[in-house]
Protein backbone atom coordinates (compact mmCIF):
# COMPACT_ATOMS: atom_id res chain seq x y z
CA UNK A 1 0.00 0.00 0.00
CA UNK A 2 1.30 3.01 -0.95
CA UNK A 3 1.22 5.98 1.67
CA UNK A 4 2.55 8.73 -0.40
CA UNK A 5 2.24 9.33 -4.22
CA UNK A 6 4.51 10.20 -6.37
CA UNK A 7 3.61 14.11 -7.09
CA UNK A 8 3.34 14.62 -2.97
CA UNK A 9 6.79 12.91 -2.68
CA UNK A 10 8.32 14.81 -5.69
CA UNK A 11 7.32 18.04 -3.33
CA UNK A 12 8.75 16.80 -0.29
CA UNK A 13 12.21 16.47 -1.75
CA UNK A 14 12.03 19.79 -3.53
CA UNK A 15 10.65 21.32 -0.41
CA UNK A 16 13.54 19.46 1.69
CA UNK A 17 16.43 20.57 -0.66
CA UNK A 18 15.34 23.99 -1.67
CA UNK A 19 15.34 24.35 2.33
CA UNK A 20 18.83 22.63 2.72
CA UNK A 21 20.16 25.57 -0.17
CA UNK A 22 18.66 28.07 1.34
CA UNK A 23 20.12 27.51 4.84
CA UNK A 24 23.31 26.44 3.84
CA UNK A 25 23.89 29.31 1.17
CA UNK A 26 22.58 31.98 3.59
CA UNK A 27 24.96 30.74 6.42
CA UNK A 28 27.69 30.69 4.25
CA UNK A 29 26.58 34.19 2.80
CA UNK A 30 27.15 35.66 6.34
CA UNK A 31 29.59 33.17 8.02
CA UNK A 32 32.66 33.37 5.81
CA UNK A 33 31.73 36.57 3.42
CA UNK A 34 35.78 37.46 3.10
CA UNK A 35 36.30 34.12 1.55
CA UNK A 36 33.93 34.99 -1.73
CA UNK A 37 34.86 38.57 -1.82
CA UNK A 38 36.52 41.11 -4.39
CA UNK A 39 37.32 44.37 -4.68
CA UNK A 40 35.11 45.20 -1.96
CA UNK A 41 32.06 43.20 -3.35
CA UNK A 42 31.00 39.75 -2.10
CA UNK A 43 29.47 36.96 -4.17
CA UNK A 44 25.85 37.21 -3.08
CA UNK A 45 25.22 33.02 -3.07
CA UNK A 46 22.01 33.93 -2.15
CA UNK A 47 20.44 36.37 -4.45
CA UNK A 48 22.15 34.34 -7.24
CA UNK A 49 20.32 31.28 -6.17
CA UNK A 50 17.14 32.34 -5.89
CA UNK A 51 17.09 34.20 -9.31
CA UNK A 52 18.58 30.48 -11.11
CA UNK A 53 15.49 29.10 -8.77
CA UNK A 54 13.25 31.16 -10.32
CA UNK A 55 14.77 30.61 -14.13
CA UNK A 56 14.50 27.01 -14.04
CA UNK A 57 11.58 26.44 -11.97
CA UNK A 58 9.35 29.22 -12.66
CA UNK A 59 7.40 31.69 -11.15
CA UNK A 60 6.13 30.74 -8.06
CA UNK A 61 9.05 28.56 -6.91
CA UNK A 62 11.70 31.73 -7.50
CA UNK A 63 8.82 33.88 -5.80
CA UNK A 64 8.90 31.62 -2.97
CA UNK A 65 12.50 31.04 -2.48
CA UNK A 66 13.30 34.64 -2.78
CA UNK A 67 10.33 35.10 -0.03
CA UNK A 68 12.09 32.93 2.71
CA UNK A 69 15.32 33.66 1.83
CA UNK A 70 14.67 37.38 2.39
CA UNK A 71 13.10 36.77 5.54
CA UNK A 72 16.71 34.86 6.30
CA UNK A 73 18.83 37.74 5.29
CA UNK A 74 16.53 40.04 7.10
CA UNK A 75 17.59 37.87 10.40
CA UNK A 76 21.38 37.81 9.50
CA UNK A 77 22.16 40.71 8.23
CA UNK A 78 19.46 43.36 7.08
CA UNK A 79 20.65 46.89 6.10
CA UNK A 80 20.95 49.73 8.61
CA UNK A 81 19.03 52.95 6.91
CA UNK A 82 18.99 56.12 8.50
CA UNK A 83 15.67 57.26 9.74
CA UNK A 84 13.55 59.96 8.76
CA UNK A 85 14.59 61.50 12.60
CA UNK A 86 17.92 61.18 11.62
CA UNK A 87 18.52 57.97 13.85
CA UNK A 88 20.33 55.17 12.03
CA UNK A 89 17.80 52.05 12.17
CA UNK A 90 18.13 48.38 11.36
CA UNK A 91 15.10 47.41 8.80
CA UNK A 92 12.93 44.78 8.23
CA UNK A 93 11.43 43.32 4.82
CA UNK A 94 14.17 45.31 2.62
CA UNK A 95 15.68 41.28 2.19
CA UNK A 96 12.16 40.12 1.32
CA UNK A 97 11.68 42.61 -0.93
CA UNK A 98 14.88 42.40 -2.65
CA UNK A 99 14.86 38.99 -3.21
CA UNK A 100 11.45 38.19 -3.86
CA UNK A 101 11.99 40.88 -6.15
CA UNK A 102 14.56 38.97 -7.48
CA UNK A 103 12.99 35.37 -7.91
CA UNK A 104 10.19 36.54 -9.62
CA UNK A 105 12.01 38.57 -12.41
CA UNK A 106 14.72 35.94 -12.53
CA UNK A 107 11.71 33.45 -13.01
CA UNK A 108 10.12 36.21 -16.12
CA UNK A 109 13.05 37.26 -18.37
CA UNK A 110 14.29 35.04 -21.39
CA UNK A 111 12.72 32.04 -19.72
CA UNK A 112 10.72 30.39 -22.13
CA UNK A 113 11.65 31.87 -25.40
CA UNK A 114 15.37 30.69 -24.03
CA UNK A 115 13.23 27.31 -23.39
CA UNK A 116 14.91 28.01 -19.34
CA UNK A 117 18.70 26.83 -21.32
CA UNK A 118 21.97 26.73 -19.14
CA UNK A 119 23.65 29.66 -21.06
CA UNK A 120 20.80 32.07 -20.79
CA UNK A 121 20.63 31.52 -17.07
CA UNK A 122 23.81 33.20 -16.35
CA UNK A 123 22.44 35.43 -18.66
CA UNK A 124 19.81 36.05 -16.46
CA UNK A 125 21.70 36.12 -13.03
CA UNK A 126 24.03 38.89 -14.80
CA UNK A 127 20.51 40.79 -15.90
CA UNK A 128 19.29 40.49 -12.35
CA UNK A 129 21.97 42.06 -10.60
CA UNK A 130 22.35 44.98 -12.72
CA UNK A 131 18.31 45.40 -11.86
CA UNK A 132 19.64 45.00 -8.44
CA UNK A 133 22.51 47.63 -8.46
CA UNK A 134 20.50 50.37 -10.55
CA UNK A 135 17.52 49.96 -8.12
CA UNK A 136 19.57 49.59 -4.99
CA UNK A 137 21.33 52.87 -6.34
CA UNK A 138 17.95 54.81 -7.02
CA UNK A 139 16.40 53.81 -4.21
CA UNK A 140 19.57 55.23 -1.94
CA UNK A 141 19.37 58.19 -3.71
CA UNK A 142 15.74 58.73 -3.27
CA UNK A 143 15.62 57.92 0.42
CA UNK A 144 18.22 59.99 0.93
CA UNK A 145 16.94 63.02 -0.50
CA UNK A 146 13.86 62.21 1.14
CA UNK A 147 15.52 61.99 4.52
CA UNK A 148 17.02 64.98 3.85
CA UNK A 149 20.94 63.11 4.59
CA UNK A 150 23.92 63.67 2.83
CA UNK A 151 24.05 60.58 0.78
CA UNK A 152 27.87 59.49 -0.13
CA UNK A 153 27.32 57.58 -2.85
CA UNK A 154 29.61 56.61 -5.79
CA UNK A 155 29.69 58.44 -8.85
CA UNK A 156 28.69 56.63 -11.61
CA UNK A 157 31.84 55.92 -12.64
CA UNK A 158 33.27 54.89 -9.58
CA UNK A 159 30.05 52.49 -8.79
CA UNK A 160 30.67 51.10 -12.58
CA UNK A 161 33.94 49.73 -11.80
CA UNK A 162 33.92 49.39 -8.25
CA UNK A 163 30.23 48.19 -7.53
CA UNK A 164 29.03 46.96 -10.54
CA UNK A 165 31.70 45.27 -12.88
CA UNK A 166 33.26 43.17 -9.28
CA UNK A 167 29.60 42.49 -8.33
CA UNK A 168 28.73 40.92 -11.79
CA UNK A 169 31.87 39.19 -11.95
CA UNK A 170 31.61 37.11 -8.46
CA UNK A 171 27.48 36.59 -9.30
CA UNK A 172 28.41 35.01 -12.47
CA UNK A 173 31.30 32.80 -11.33
CA UNK A 174 28.68 32.23 -8.18
CA UNK A 175 26.34 30.78 -10.62
CA UNK A 176 28.61 28.44 -12.11
CA UNK A 177 28.92 25.95 -9.40
CA UNK A 178 25.39 26.89 -8.52
CA UNK A 179 23.91 25.62 -11.05
CA UNK A 180 25.95 22.59 -11.62
CA UNK A 181 24.38 21.52 -8.24
CA UNK A 182 20.78 22.86 -9.17
CA UNK A 183 21.88 19.71 -11.93
CA UNK A 184 22.94 17.17 -10.31
CA UNK A 185 21.07 17.65 -6.62
CA UNK A 186 17.44 18.84 -7.71
CA UNK A 187 15.33 20.44 -7.27
CA UNK A 188 15.91 21.63 -11.42
CA UNK A 189 14.12 19.67 -13.77
CA UNK A 190 15.99 20.00 -16.98
CA UNK A 191 13.64 18.28 -19.30
CA UNK A 192 12.33 19.29 -22.57
CA UNK A 193 10.91 22.89 -21.83
CA UNK A 194 10.09 23.55 -25.56
CA UNK A 195 6.29 23.05 -24.91
CA UNK A 196 6.26 25.59 -22.21
CA UNK A 197 6.61 28.46 -25.03
CA UNK A 198 3.76 30.95 -24.53
CA UNK A 199 2.02 31.90 -27.18
CA UNK A 200 0.53 35.38 -27.48
CA UNK A 201 -2.54 35.67 -30.21
CA UNK A 202 -2.98 39.07 -31.18
CA UNK A 203 -5.70 39.77 -33.89
CA UNK A 204 -4.04 37.71 -36.74
CA UNK A 205 -0.57 37.90 -35.57
CA UNK A 206 1.02 35.21 -33.09
CA UNK A 207 3.63 36.39 -31.18
CA UNK A 208 6.26 33.37 -29.09
CA UNK A 209 6.47 35.04 -25.35
CA UNK A 210 9.82 35.93 -23.98
CA UNK B 1 -11.41 41.52 -12.10
CA UNK B 2 -11.07 37.86 -11.26
CA UNK B 3 -8.81 37.82 -14.23
CA UNK B 4 -6.54 40.52 -12.21
CA UNK B 5 -7.01 39.11 -8.63
CA UNK B 6 -6.12 36.05 -10.16
CA UNK B 7 -2.59 36.94 -11.99
CA UNK B 8 0.30 36.05 -10.80
CA UNK B 9 1.80 39.59 -11.30
CA UNK B 10 -1.03 41.23 -9.70
CA UNK B 11 -0.66 39.11 -6.73
CA UNK B 12 3.07 39.65 -6.95
CA UNK B 13 2.59 43.92 -6.77
CA UNK B 14 0.84 43.46 -3.86
CA UNK B 15 3.56 41.13 -1.78
CA UNK B 16 5.95 43.89 -3.04
CA UNK B 17 3.76 46.97 -2.11
CA UNK B 18 3.06 45.25 1.38
CA UNK B 19 7.07 44.63 2.28
CA UNK B 20 7.93 47.53 1.11
CA UNK B 21 5.15 49.29 3.90
CA UNK B 22 6.72 46.94 6.18
CA UNK B 23 10.09 48.40 5.83
CA UNK B 24 9.16 51.20 5.71
CA UNK B 25 7.31 51.19 8.90
CA UNK B 26 10.28 49.32 10.80
CA UNK B 27 12.05 52.36 10.44
CA UNK B 28 9.75 53.97 13.15
CA UNK B 29 11.06 54.52 16.87
CA UNK B 30 9.79 51.22 18.33
CA UNK B 31 8.47 49.67 15.69
CA UNK B 32 6.93 46.35 16.59
CA UNK B 33 7.08 44.97 12.45
CA UNK B 34 10.79 43.30 13.22
CA UNK B 35 8.74 41.08 15.48
CA UNK B 36 7.56 39.11 12.65
CA UNK B 37 10.71 37.79 11.79
CA UNK B 38 11.19 36.27 15.16
CA UNK B 39 10.21 32.83 14.38
CA UNK B 40 12.25 33.08 11.50
CA UNK B 41 15.64 33.68 13.71
CA UNK B 42 14.20 31.06 15.58
CA UNK B 43 15.05 28.63 13.61
CA UNK B 44 17.77 29.61 11.18
CA UNK B 45 20.19 31.26 13.98
CA UNK B 46 20.94 27.68 15.28
CA UNK B 47 21.06 26.26 11.59
CA UNK B 48 23.32 29.30 10.69
CA UNK B 49 25.89 28.14 14.10
CA UNK B 50 26.10 24.74 12.94
CA UNK B 51 27.11 25.92 9.75
CA UNK B 52 29.59 28.44 10.87
CA UNK B 53 30.89 25.64 13.45
CA UNK B 54 31.32 23.32 10.60
CA UNK B 55 33.34 25.76 8.19
CA UNK B 56 35.73 26.72 11.21
CA UNK B 57 36.66 22.97 11.72
CA UNK B 58 37.01 22.35 8.30
CA UNK B 59 39.13 25.81 8.03
CA UNK B 60 41.27 24.85 11.27
CA UNK B 61 42.00 21.18 10.08
CA UNK B 62 43.18 22.56 6.67
CA UNK B 63 45.20 25.35 8.18
CA UNK B 64 46.71 22.41 10.76
CA UNK B 65 47.87 20.40 7.67
CA UNK B 66 49.30 23.68 5.57
CA UNK B 67 50.88 25.35 8.57
CA UNK B 68 52.05 22.16 10.54
CA UNK B 69 55.90 23.18 10.12
CA UNK B 70 55.23 26.89 10.88
CA UNK B 71 52.84 26.29 13.87
CA UNK B 72 55.56 23.90 15.35
CA UNK B 73 58.42 27.10 15.00
CA UNK B 74 55.43 29.44 16.39
CA UNK B 75 54.83 27.21 19.36
CA UNK B 76 58.51 26.43 20.40
CA UNK B 77 58.86 30.90 20.30
CA UNK B 78 55.56 31.06 22.42
CA UNK B 79 57.19 28.75 24.80
CA UNK B 80 60.04 30.58 25.24
CA UNK B 81 57.83 33.82 25.38
CA UNK B 82 54.99 32.71 28.10
CA UNK B 83 58.56 31.30 30.01
CA UNK B 84 59.79 35.23 29.66
CA UNK B 85 56.24 36.30 30.31
CA UNK B 86 55.95 34.77 33.42
CA UNK B 87 59.08 36.31 34.96
CA UNK B 88 58.01 39.67 34.29
CA UNK B 89 54.37 38.83 35.45
CA UNK B 90 56.09 37.75 38.83
CA UNK B 91 57.92 41.63 38.84
CA UNK B 92 54.41 43.38 37.85
CA UNK B 93 52.51 41.76 40.39
CA UNK B 94 54.18 44.16 43.18
CA UNK B 95 53.91 46.86 40.90
CA UNK B 96 50.10 46.65 40.33
CA UNK B 97 49.51 46.47 44.16
CA UNK B 98 51.15 49.53 44.36
CA UNK B 99 49.47 51.21 41.65
CA UNK B 100 46.32 50.48 43.21
CA UNK B 101 47.30 51.93 46.16
CA UNK B 102 48.73 55.22 44.27
CA UNK B 103 45.53 55.35 42.70
CA UNK B 104 43.19 55.11 45.52
CA UNK B 105 45.37 57.61 47.20
CA UNK B 106 45.98 60.15 43.75
CA UNK B 107 41.57 59.56 42.90
CA UNK B 108 43.17 58.49 39.05
CA UNK B 109 39.82 57.79 37.52
CA UNK B 110 40.41 54.72 35.23
CA UNK B 111 39.48 55.30 31.53
CA UNK B 112 36.79 52.95 31.73
CA UNK B 113 35.91 52.05 35.43
CA UNK B 114 32.50 53.56 34.34
CA UNK B 115 31.67 50.56 32.26
CA UNK B 116 31.11 47.10 32.46
CA UNK B 117 32.29 44.85 29.76
CA UNK B 118 31.17 42.47 28.04
CA UNK B 119 32.70 39.37 25.58
CA UNK B 120 30.04 38.38 22.56
CA UNK B 121 31.14 36.57 19.25
CA UNK B 122 30.49 37.74 16.02
CA UNK B 123 27.75 35.20 14.52
CA UNK B 124 27.43 36.78 11.22
CA UNK B 125 29.19 39.58 9.18
CA UNK B 126 27.63 41.24 5.91
CA UNK B 127 26.55 40.15 3.51
CA UNK B 128 26.84 42.59 0.50
CA UNK B 129 27.33 45.88 0.38
CA UNK B 130 24.15 47.22 1.42
CA UNK B 131 23.08 44.68 4.14
CA UNK B 132 25.82 45.30 6.22
CA UNK B 133 25.05 44.71 9.60
CA UNK B 134 26.40 42.91 12.07
CA UNK B 135 24.74 39.68 14.44
CA UNK B 136 26.43 39.65 17.69
CA UNK B 137 25.69 36.29 20.22
CA UNK B 138 24.41 38.39 23.43
CA UNK B 139 21.57 40.23 24.16
CA UNK B 140 19.09 41.01 26.51
CA UNK B 141 19.12 37.89 28.09
CA UNK B 142 23.12 38.41 28.70
CA UNK B 143 22.33 41.77 30.25
CA UNK B 144 22.50 44.19 27.13
CA UNK B 145 19.41 45.83 26.83
CA UNK B 146 19.08 48.86 25.30
CA UNK B 147 16.67 51.67 24.96
CA UNK B 148 15.43 53.66 22.08
CA UNK B 149 17.88 56.19 21.38
CA UNK B 150 20.68 54.31 23.16
CA UNK B 151 23.60 52.59 21.81
CA UNK B 152 26.90 51.04 23.15
CA UNK B 153 29.99 51.19 22.22
CA UNK B 154 31.93 47.91 20.29
CA UNK B 155 35.58 47.00 20.93
CA UNK B 156 37.95 44.72 19.36
CA UNK B 157 40.51 42.40 21.52
CA UNK B 158 42.58 45.01 21.66
CA UNK B 159 40.67 47.80 22.88
CA UNK B 160 40.06 49.70 19.11
CA UNK B 161 36.70 50.87 18.09
CA UNK B 162 35.21 48.23 15.76
CA UNK B 163 31.09 49.94 15.93
CA UNK B 164 28.29 50.28 18.17
CA UNK B 165 25.27 48.28 18.91
CA UNK B 166 22.19 49.63 17.30
CA UNK B 167 19.73 46.85 18.50
CA UNK B 168 19.34 44.01 20.62
CA UNK B 169 16.90 40.90 21.02
CA UNK B 170 16.75 38.35 23.21
CA UNK B 171 20.25 36.33 22.62
CA UNK B 172 21.27 38.59 19.94
CA UNK B 173 22.42 42.07 19.21
CA UNK B 174 23.26 44.20 15.82
CA UNK B 175 26.31 45.86 15.68
CA UNK B 176 26.58 49.03 13.59
CA UNK B 177 30.42 48.71 11.95
CA UNK B 178 32.53 52.33 11.64
CA UNK B 179 32.58 51.70 7.97
CA UNK B 180 29.06 52.33 7.82
CA UNK B 181 27.45 55.17 5.99
CA UNK B 182 25.78 56.05 9.07
CA UNK B 183 28.15 55.67 11.58
CA UNK B 184 29.71 59.17 13.37
CA UNK B 185 31.98 59.59 16.07
CA UNK B 186 33.82 62.32 17.30
CA UNK B 187 37.07 61.73 17.42
CA UNK B 188 40.42 63.51 18.46
CA UNK B 189 44.52 63.95 17.85
CA UNK B 190 45.39 61.54 20.71
CA UNK B 191 47.68 64.24 22.91
CA UNK B 192 47.23 66.50 25.20
CA UNK B 193 44.13 69.04 23.93
CA UNK B 194 44.34 67.17 20.72
CA UNK B 195 41.99 69.01 17.99
CA UNK B 196 38.66 67.36 17.85
CA UNK B 197 36.91 66.53 14.20
CA UNK B 198 34.16 64.09 13.13
CA UNK B 199 34.65 60.73 11.79
CA UNK B 200 31.80 59.20 9.67
CA UNK B 201 31.71 56.05 7.75
CA UNK B 202 31.52 57.12 3.62
CA UNK B 203 29.84 54.64 0.90
CA UNK B 204 33.15 55.30 -0.92
CA UNK B 205 35.99 54.95 0.98
CA UNK B 206 34.54 51.84 2.39
CA UNK B 207 35.76 49.77 0.14
CA UNK B 208 39.04 50.79 0.91
CA UNK B 209 38.26 50.38 4.45
CA UNK B 210 38.84 53.67 5.24
CA UNK B 211 36.52 56.45 7.10
CA UNK B 212 35.99 60.00 6.40
CA UNK B 213 37.04 62.68 8.82
CA UNK B 214 35.16 66.11 8.33
CA UNK B 215 35.10 69.61 10.74
CA UNK B 216 38.66 69.86 10.89
CA UNK B 217 40.13 72.86 11.89
CA UNK B 218 42.25 74.66 9.26
CA UNK B 219 44.38 76.27 11.68
CA UNK B 220 45.38 73.18 13.09
CA UNK B 221 47.71 70.87 11.27
CA UNK B 222 46.93 67.03 10.85
CA UNK B 223 49.21 64.52 9.70
CA UNK B 224 49.48 61.34 8.03
CA UNK B 225 50.40 58.54 10.66
CA UNK B 226 48.76 60.79 13.62
CA UNK B 227 46.29 58.25 16.22
CA UNK B 228 42.97 58.80 16.66
CA UNK B 229 41.06 57.91 19.46
CA UNK B 230 37.23 58.94 20.68
CA UNK B 231 36.93 62.23 22.07
CA UNK B 232 34.31 62.21 24.58
CA UNK B 233 31.64 64.57 22.98
CA UNK B 234 28.34 63.46 22.64
CA UNK B 235 28.44 61.18 25.35
CA UNK B 236 27.82 57.56 23.81
CA UNK B 237 31.43 56.94 23.24
CA UNK B 238 34.20 57.44 26.36
CA UNK B 239 37.41 59.98 26.09
CA UNK B 240 40.10 57.45 24.79
CA UNK B 241 39.31 54.30 22.72
CA UNK B 242 41.42 54.11 19.72
CA UNK B 243 39.97 54.31 16.27
CA UNK B 244 42.53 54.48 13.85
CA UNK B 245 45.27 56.32 12.16
CA UNK B 246 45.54 59.37 9.78
CA UNK B 247 45.65 58.33 6.02
CA UNK B 248 46.05 61.44 4.40
CA UNK B 249 44.85 64.83 4.91
CA UNK B 250 42.90 67.06 2.19
CA UNK B 251 43.68 71.13 2.71
CA UNK B 252 42.55 71.92 -0.90
CA UNK B 253 39.31 74.22 0.79
CA UNK B 254 40.38 75.51 3.48
CA UNK B 255 37.02 76.15 4.67
CA UNK B 256 36.22 71.99 4.12
CA UNK B 257 39.76 70.07 5.41
CA UNK B 258 38.93 66.27 5.18
CA UNK B 259 41.19 63.32 5.86
CA UNK B 260 40.72 59.60 5.73
CA UNK B 261 41.70 57.33 8.60
CA UNK B 262 42.34 53.84 8.43
CA UNK B 263 40.83 52.11 11.61
CA UNK B 264 42.91 49.93 13.70
CA UNK B 265 39.89 47.14 13.74
CA UNK B 266 39.72 45.05 10.93
CA UNK B 267 35.97 44.12 10.95
CA UNK B 268 36.51 40.94 8.46
CA UNK B 269 39.09 39.23 10.91
CA UNK B 270 37.12 39.59 14.21
CA UNK B 271 35.66 36.69 15.69
CA UNK B 272 35.42 38.57 19.28
CA UNK B 273 34.43 41.78 20.56
CA UNK B 274 33.27 43.27 23.58
CA UNK B 275 30.75 45.32 24.06
CA UNK B 276 30.56 48.16 26.82
CA UNK B 277 27.41 48.95 28.79
CA UNK B 278 27.82 52.41 31.52
CA UNK B 279 27.25 51.33 35.21
CA UNK B 280 23.60 53.32 35.74
CA UNK B 281 23.62 55.41 39.22
CA UNK B 282 21.09 54.10 41.41
CA UNK B 283 18.65 56.53 42.53
CA UNK B 284 18.25 57.67 46.22
CA UNK B 285 14.91 56.39 45.14
CA UNK B 286 15.96 53.07 43.94
CA UNK B 287 18.42 52.63 47.07
CA UNK B 288 15.58 52.92 49.05
CA UNK B 289 13.64 50.36 47.48
CA UNK B 290 16.76 47.96 47.52
CA UNK B 291 17.27 48.06 51.22
CA UNK B 292 13.54 47.52 51.78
Amino acid sequence: MKLINVTTKNRIRKIVVYAIYIILLSSLQVSFPERISFLGQTADLVFVFVVLSGYFNGFWDGAVVGFISGMIRDVFSPPAVVGLDGEVRVTAFVGVFTLFAAGIIGASFFTRRMHRNIPFSIVSVIFVTVCYKVAGYILIYGWSNLAGIESSLYEPLTAFVYSFLPQLLLNTLAAIPLIVLLRFLGPVSFRDTKKDDEIIEQGESTWLGI
Amino acid sequence: MKKLLKSKWFIALIVLLVLAAGAILSLLPGSPIKNLLKPVQLVSSPAQSLVKKAGDTLSDFWSAITDGIAIREENRALKEQIADLRYRLTQNEEAALRYEELKDALHIKDMFSNYEIYGASILSRESDEWFSTIRLNAGVTDGIALEEGNSYPVLDVEMNLVGRVIETSDKESRVLPLLHEGFAVAGKVNEVNGTTFMIYGDAELKRQGLCLVKDIDPNVLIEPGMEIVTSGDGGLFPEGIPIGVIESVDYSNPLNVTATLRPYSQIGKLEDVFIMIPYVEETAEETAATVV
